[in-house]
């Protein structure tokens, strides 16, 4: 096999393949690192880059081979910028003078400290409901799976949205319960999954997300929401990608659905909008005290960072007054001017968030396209099988509040570019 | 790329149709061996796989053409041997020629049912009805709306049988002009049937997954090894 024959090979690779062999040895480990070996040594490696200074619009990247790269970055969530903003870093700053590096215990134990409690009040306080609390989580992965398999048990039922995300998944495997599936964003689907089960004798929790990154599309929340309630489920809405985003107010995409009151938990996301890294439960106080228990991910990890937990309460403070407001009437434009240039020329589909995916179909062109993508100035965040169907691999555009029309206008003439060298152009 | 034994045969043919179906992994799980584990589409949803072919004539020097159907559970792959599209163990194997199904079974260690008494190949629209003795086994169409492109491929796949306690594993190697697809739809209907005994197919909530189809008209080819042993 020569050297172009064996990178085709390579290129036709998707991550599920390496997943699990069967047999005693661990030849995924080996055949894995093949893969990577051979993207590296192609020069195409585009994952694990390292980026040389903040999450802007503008970045540099540094290649393996030594190469650095100035890119226009639509691949980060810094969806309002606040990972950089002046204030946020400053009152991070302060907060590392006065507590340290690090919270150095569990939040049970000696973790927390009282700008954690501060954050958990205004987090309560933003959802403008006397009952909630709030529980703080050092990811967001960690939130999701602390919560779904601390809520529920053996016998009990975790009903999915086909689409969601790894940590929802996770933490209903964890919490052993019967999973249940039903197709992406369908109600009148998932009102058969429930028929199935006996839900008037049943715990049920129903999992679904406010935006869905893979296409970018908002969660059916209005439709789903009210059955979910009429069977008895418990709801939990994934905020992640649109907390501070989304809603008049920044509360999600529940708040824009008009549905935020019929929700039961809701979970938030630190490393997206706010610009940090956590998770939080937004939920009653009663069920909020006891998720701060029995949660293992909270339970049996560090409390979050006290200099992130003071910029947490900067951006929140932001994201909820005028700055947010104005953010997140940008951000909407943003979107709304880089899906014009686009439309009709590649396949953006239909959803209409700040999450933009292009869609450029075969898998095989995933690790050349990155690459080129990367050598022409862009970042960009790339979706194979099985994250998303065969055929219909995609990049997606993260647009932020930050970024400028002239920004938006050169990412898109890259991608157009590039759509037109490996033939996804809407016309070819 | 993989490392069997050399001791192949080719099988040719003008029609396949494969298509995966999601169904129960807990049902799926206790009809496989031990030594292997299910690949889930997600918690709880295995996949099984379903194709047709239609073998020409001249097959193992002398055979007629013939149509084969098989069934296969998707399990993880042996990775030291290669790296796989799929690996399969096989759990039921039928076709209109009984040459081929002793042949199956004595070469490939396959476990075959009884011959299929009628079978009807469409190979323009990619539809195929199998019926045996026990009644109707399956209807199965393409259900993409559109077939853009056939890319010729050579496609690398696993196949895992059993004999005895024993697990056997094949290398099989299928070329021809494919077209690959997940689109959702009418891809036609699974009968209650001894074929697919410990599983439930006649449920609304088995649907495919993923469905695969040679160009009509052409010339396809599946290199099938010689079992070894593989625990």
């Amino acid at each position: 096999m020569n050297e172009k024959d064996k990178l085709e090979d390579i290129f036709e690779y998707t991550l599920d393949m390496f997943l699990k062999s069967a047999g005693k040895d661990h030849a995924e480990i080996t055949q894995f690192n093949r893969w990577r070996d051979a993207v590296v040594d192609a020069n195409m490696y585009t994952f694990e880059v390292p980026h040389l200074h903040a999450q802007t619009p503008q970045v540099q990247v540094l290649r393996e081979n030594g190469e650095i790269l100035d890119l226009i970055c639509f691949a980060s969530y810094n969806y309002l910028g606040y990972s950089y903003h002046p204030e946020v870093i400053q009152s991070a700053k302060n907060a590392l003078d006065i507590y340290g590096l690090g919270a150095t215990g569990s939040p049970v134990l000696n973790g927390t400290f009282d700008i954690h409690n501060i954050l958990e009040k205004k987090l309560s306080e933003f959802f403008k409901r006397e009952s909630l609390g709030t529980s703080l989580f050092s990811s967001g992965y960690g939130a999701n799976i602390g919560v779904v398999s601390a809520y529920c048990h053996k016998g009990d039922y975790v009903i999915l949205d086909r689409s969601s995300h790894a940590s929802l998944i996770d933490g209903a495997i964890l919490s052993q319960a019967n999973i249940l599936m039903f197709k992406h964003n369908n109600v009148e689907h998932l009102e058969k999954v429930l028929n199935k089960i006996d839900y008037e004798n049943s715990r049920i929790l129903v999992c679904v997300e406010g935006v869905y990154s893979t296409d970018g599309n908002y969660g059916n929340l209005s439709e789903i929401v009210p059955v979910a309630k009429k069977y008895g489920a418990t709801v939990l809405v994934d905020e992640a990608h649109s907390l501070l985003v989304a809603g008049p107010g920044g509360r999600g995409v529940a708040e824009e659905c008009g549905v935020l009151d019929e929700v039961d938990m809701i979970i938030g996301t630190f490393s997206k909008s706010f610009g940090g890294v956590g998770g939080c439960l937004i939920a009653d106080k009663e069920l909020v005290n006891y998720i701060n228990y029995y949660a293992r991910s909270r339970m049996f990890s560090c409390a979050i960072d006290p200099g992130v937990t003071g910029g947490l309460i900067k951006s929140l403070e932001l994201g909820s007054g005028p700055d947010g407001d104005q953010k997140r009437e940008k951000i909407k434009e943003n979107a709304k001017h880089l899906r014009s240039l686009l439309r009709d020329k590649v396949d953006i589909g239909t959803a209409h968030s700040w999450i933009i995916p292009v869609i450029y179909g075969e898998e095989k062109l995933t690790i050349p396209l990155s690459d080129y993508l990367q050598h022409h100035g862009l970042d960009i965040s790339l979706m194979m099988f099985p994250a998303v169907p065969k055929n219909r691999s995609r990049i997606r555009a993260f647009v932020t509040s930050e970024h400028s029309p002239e920004q938006i206008e050169k990412g898109a003439h890259i991608l157009l570019k590039a759509a037109k060298k490996f033939n996804f152009l809407l016309d070819d | 790329m993989t490392s069997n034994n050399g001791d192949c045969l080719v099988w040719n043919f003008d029609f396949a149709l494969t298509t995966f179906y999601e169904v129960d992994a807990f049902q799926l799980e206790s009809l496989i061996p031990p030594q292997l584990s299910l690949q889930e589409a997600a918690p709880g949803i295995g996949l099984i796989n379903i194709t047709a072919f239609n073998f020409v004539k001249g097959q193992l020097g002398a055979l007629p053409e013939f149509q084969e159907l098989i069934l296969s559970a998707i399990v993880s792959p042996d990775l030291s041997r290669g790296v796989p599209s799929a690996a399969m163990f096989v759990l039921s194997l039928t076709s209109t020629c009984q040459e081929h199904l002793d042949h199956s079974q004595d070469y490939y260690k396959l476990p075959v049912v009884e011959l299929l008494t009628e079978s009807s190949i469409d190979k323009i629209n990619h539809e195929i009805n199998f019926v045996d003795g026990n009644g109707k086994i399956a209807q199965i169409k393409n259900c993409a709306p559109v077939i853009n492109e056939y890319n010729y491929s050579k496609r690398y796949f696993q196949a895992f049988t059993k004999e005895g306690e024993h697990v056997f594993i094949s290398d099989v190697f299928i070329e021809a002009p494919l077209f690959e697809h997940q689109e959702s739809g009418d891809t036609g209907k699974l009968y209650e049937h001894p074929f697919f005994k410990g599983i439930e197919v006649d449920d609304s909530d088995v649907t495919n997954f993923l469905q695969m189809v040679n160009e009509p008209g052409s010339a396809g080819k599946q290199t099938y090894f010689k079992p070894t042993k593989f625990i």
